[in-house]
C-alpha cells in the first residue's frame, strides 16, 4: 500500500500520531480518561455508520450491540473466570450473534419499520437483562468486573495508562477493518444496494443475505468496544440501553458526518470534549447539546468533516510548491 | 371469576393510554412521514404542567383547569416544536432519518428543561375523579373508568374531526398527495404544523391521564412510547382503525401475560408476538404498502 503523506493519509497519520505521544505530554488521567471515553464511542459510532451510513439500514438497537458486549464480556470475566483479554474478543462474538438475531425480522421490512424493530429489539435486551437480575445485577448493574492483566502489571495502575493504548489499539484495528470493508466487493454492494436497490439486486445482489452481513459486520467491533468498557469501568451498566447513549452515538455520527469512516470519530471526540466542558451547567448542558445538534444539521449537513477536510486542503495550499 | 374481569378491565385501561398514543405518534407519522420520539416526553411535560396549574404545590386551580391548560400548552409547543425540529429538515433526502435524531433532540432538550424548571422529585396528580367505582363486580378507581370513557371518546371526537371538517379533510388529502395538495392551493406547512400540534395534544392528554395512576418524572412515558410504538407496527402504521384496536388487543393481551407469565416476561412476549406479524404481514395487521 503506497501512502499519500500530503493527503488524506497524513491527515490520518498526524491524527494517530497526537494520539500516541498525547499520554507522555499531558499528564492528567482525566484528559486520558476523556479520551478513552471518546476512543470507545468513536469505535461505536464508526462501526453504526458503516451500517447506517453506508448500508442505509436504520439500525437503531445498535446501541444493543454494545450492551450485549459489556455484559457478555463482564459476566464471562466474572462468572466464569475468563481472562478479561479474551472475553473482549467474545463479547464481539456475542454480539455478531446478536446481530443475526435481530436481522431475522429485518430482512424484509423497509424504512421506519426498520428502526422501531431494532428500537424495540435493544428495548427488549434490557427488559430481558433487568429480569435475570442473578446473573446480571439487574437495575443495579453489575459491579466489579475485574480488570485488564498483563503478567503481574494491572491496566488500573499508573492511573490507566495501560488503557489508554488499549483503546487507541481498538480504535486502529477497527479503522483498518472498516477501510478494508468498505473498499471491498462487499461494501460496495452494500452502497450499491442503499442507492438504487431495485437494480442492485437485478444485478444479482442478494438483499437478505448482505443485510445480514452488513449488521454483523458492523456489530463485530461495536461488541468488543463493549467489553472493553465494562473491563475499563469495572461495571456494566443497564443505562446503556437507554436513550443516552443512543442519542449521543446517533449525533455524533450525525455531527460528524456520515459521508465517510472518520467522520464519526471525529463527531465521537467533538461531543466528548463539548459535554465535558460544559460539566458545570448541570442538566442545562444537554439544552445546549440538543440545540447545537439541530444547528449543525441544519447548516453543516455534511458533517463537522467536511469543514475540517476543507481547512486541511486550505492548509496544504500554503505549502511551498516544489518547482 | 373476579380474576378474570380485574384482568379484562387492567386490560382495556391499557389499551385505552395506548390507543391515545399510538393514534398521536400514527397521525404524524401519516401526515408528515417522520416519526417523532418526542412523543414520550410530551407526555410528560403535559403532566408536569397540569400539575403546576391544577394540584395545591403548585398553583390550585384544580385538576380541571389543569387538564385543559396542560393540553392547550402542549399543542403550543407541538406547534413550536415542528417548526423548529421538523420544517427545516422536510425536504432531505433522507428526513425519516434526520426526524428520528432532531425529534430525539427536542426530547432530550424537554426532558432536561423539565428537569431544570421542576426539579427530579417525583410528582402526582390527584385523580381527576377521586372515589371507586364497582364496575363488573370488581372495584376499580372512577379515574380509571374515566380514562376507558375519555380515549375512545377523544379517538371519536378525532375521527369525526378528520372526517367532517375542512382543516381534517384537507390534512387527510396532504397525507394521501402532498403534490395534489399543494397544487389545489393548500397551505401543507400549516396543515403539517397542525397535525404535529394535534399529537402533542393527544400526548398531554395521556400523560396528563397517566400522571395521577404513575408518578411523574421525565421518563413518564419512556415505557408507553415502547409499547405504542409496538402497538403502531403491530396495527400498521397509517391506519387510524387498526391503530386503536391493535391498542385494545395489545393492552388485554399484556395485562392476561402480566396476571399468568408475569411483569418480566411481558415485554419479550409482546416482542415475539410482534415480529410474528411481521414476518408474515410486514406492513402491519391494517397497514398500507409503503
Amino acid at each position: 500500500m503506497r501512502l499519500n503523506l500530503t493527503g488524506p493519509d497524513g491527515a490520518r497519520l498526524l491524527c494517530l500520531a497526537v494520539l500516541v505521544v498525547l499520554p507522555f505530554f499531558v499528564p492528567s488521567a482525566y484528559v486520558r480518561h476523556l479520551i478513552i471515553v471518546a476512543v470507545v464511542y468513536g469505535v461505536v459510532a464508526s462501526n453504526w455508520n458503516f451500517s447506517l451510513g453506508y448500508g442505509g439500514i436504520f439500525n437503531f438497537g445498535h446501541l444493543a450491540f454494545f450492551g450485549l458486549g459489556a455484559y457478555a464480556s463482564a459476566i464471562l470475566a466474572k462468572t466464569v473466570g475468563i481472562t478479561p483479554w479474551v472475553t473482549i474478543v467474545l463479547a464481539g462474538v456475542v454480539a455478531v450473534i446478536a446481530a443475526i438475531i435481530v436481522s431475522v425480522p429485518v430482512l424484509r421490512l423497509k424504512g421506519i419499520y426498520v428502526v422501531l424493530v431494532t428500537f424495540a429489539f435493544s428495548q427488549l435486551c434490557l427488559q430481558l437483562i433487568m429480569s435475570q437480575q442473578g446473573m446480571t445485577g439487574g437495575s443495579q448493574g453489575f459491579p466489579l468486573v475485574p480488570q485488564l492483566k498483563l503478567g503481574d502489571y494491572s491496566f488500573a495502575s499508573d492511573d490507566k495508562f495501560g488503557y489508554y493504548f488499549v483503546a487507541l489499539f481498538l480504535l486502529v484495528i477497527s479503522t483498518l477493518y472498516l477501510e478494508r470493508l468498505v473498499r471491498s466487493n462487499f461494501g460496495i454492494s452494500v452502497v450499491a444496494l442503499r442507492d438504487n436497490e431495485d437494480y442492485a439486486v437485478s444485478r444479482g445482489i442478494s438483499l437478505a443475505r448482505q443485510r445480514l452481513l452488513t449488521l454483523v459486520a458492523s456489530a463485530l467491533f461495536t461488541g468488543m468496544a463493549g467489553g472493553f468498557f465494562s473491563t475499563y469501568t469495572r461495571v456494566a451498566s443497564p443505562e446503556i440501553f437507554g436513550f443516552g447513549p443512543l442519542s449521543l452515538a446517533l449525533s455524533m455520527m450525525l455531527l460528524g458526518g456520515t459521508g465517510s469512516i472518520y467522520g464519526p470519530i471525529v463527531g465521537a471526540f467533538v461531543i466528548t470534549i463539548v459535554s465535558e466542558l460544559m460539566i458545570d451547567l448541570g442538566p442545562a448542558r444537554f439544552l445546549i447539546i440538543a440545540a447545537m445538534i439541530i444547528l449543525v444539521l441544519l447548516f453543516y449537513p455534511g458533517g463537522i468533516i467536511v469543514g475540517l477536510r476543507r481547512a486541511y486542503d486550505e492548509l496544504l495550499k500554503l505549502r511551498p510548491t516544489r518547482a | 371469576m373476579a380474576t378474570a374481569q380485574s384482568v379484562f378491565l387492567s386490560g382495556i385501561v391499557l389499551g385505552s393510554l395506548y390507543a391515545m398514543m399510538a393514534t398521536g405518534l400514527s397521525l404524524v407519522w401519516t401526515t408528515l412521514g417522520i416519526f417523532n420520539f418526542a412523543h414520550g416526553i410530551f407526555m410528560a411535560v403535559g403532566a408536569l404542567v397540569a400539575w403546576q396549574v391544577g394540584t395545591d404545590l403548585g398553583w390550585g386551580l384544580g385538576p380541571a383547569a389543569g387538564l385543559a391548560i396542560g393540553v392547550a400548552v402542549l399543542v403550543g409547543i407541538g406547534f413550536l416544536s415542528e417548526l423548529v425540529v421538523v420544517r427545516p429538515f422536510l425536504a432531505r433526502r433522507d428526513v425519516v432519518l434526520i426526524a428520528v435524531i432532531t425529534t430525539l433532540s427536542a426530547s432530550i432538550f424537554f426532558e432536561n428543561g423539565t428537569l431544570l424548571i421542576w426539579g427530579a422529585r417525583y410528582k402526582q396528580l390527584e385523580p381527576l375523579i377521586p372515589g371507586k367505582v364497582d364496575l363488573l363486580s370488581t372495584a376499580i378507581s372512577a379515574h380509571e373508568v374515566l380514562i376507558i370513557v375519555i380515549a375512545p371518546l377523544t379517538l371519536v371526537l378525532l375521527w369525526l374531526f378528520l372526517k367532517f371538517t375542512r382543516i381534517g379533510s384537507a390534512i387527510r388529502a396532504v397525507s394521501q398527495n402532498r403534490e395534489s395538495a399543494l397544487l389545489m392551493g393548500m397551505n401543507v406547512s400549516l396543515l403539517y404544523s397542525s397535525a404535529f400540534a394535534l399529537s402533542a395534544g393527544l400526548a398531554g392528554l395521556s400523560g396528563i391521564l397517566l400522571g395521577s395512576v404513575r408518578f411523574i418524572t421525565p421518563s413518564l412515558g419512556a415505557e408507553p412510547l415502547v409499547k405504542a410504538l409496538i402497538v403502531a407496527i403491530f396495527g400498521g402504521l397509517g391506519s387510524l382503525g387498526g391503530t386503536i384496536g391493535a391498542a385494545y388487543v395489545i393492552g388485554l393481551l399484556e395485562a392476561i401475560s402480566v396476571y399468568f407469565i408475569g411483569l418480566y416476561w411481558t415485554p419479550a412476549l409482546l416482542f415475539g408476538v410482534m415480529i410474528l406479524v411481521l414476518l408474515v404481514r410486514p406492513t402491519g395487521l391494517f397497514g398500507r404498502k409503503g
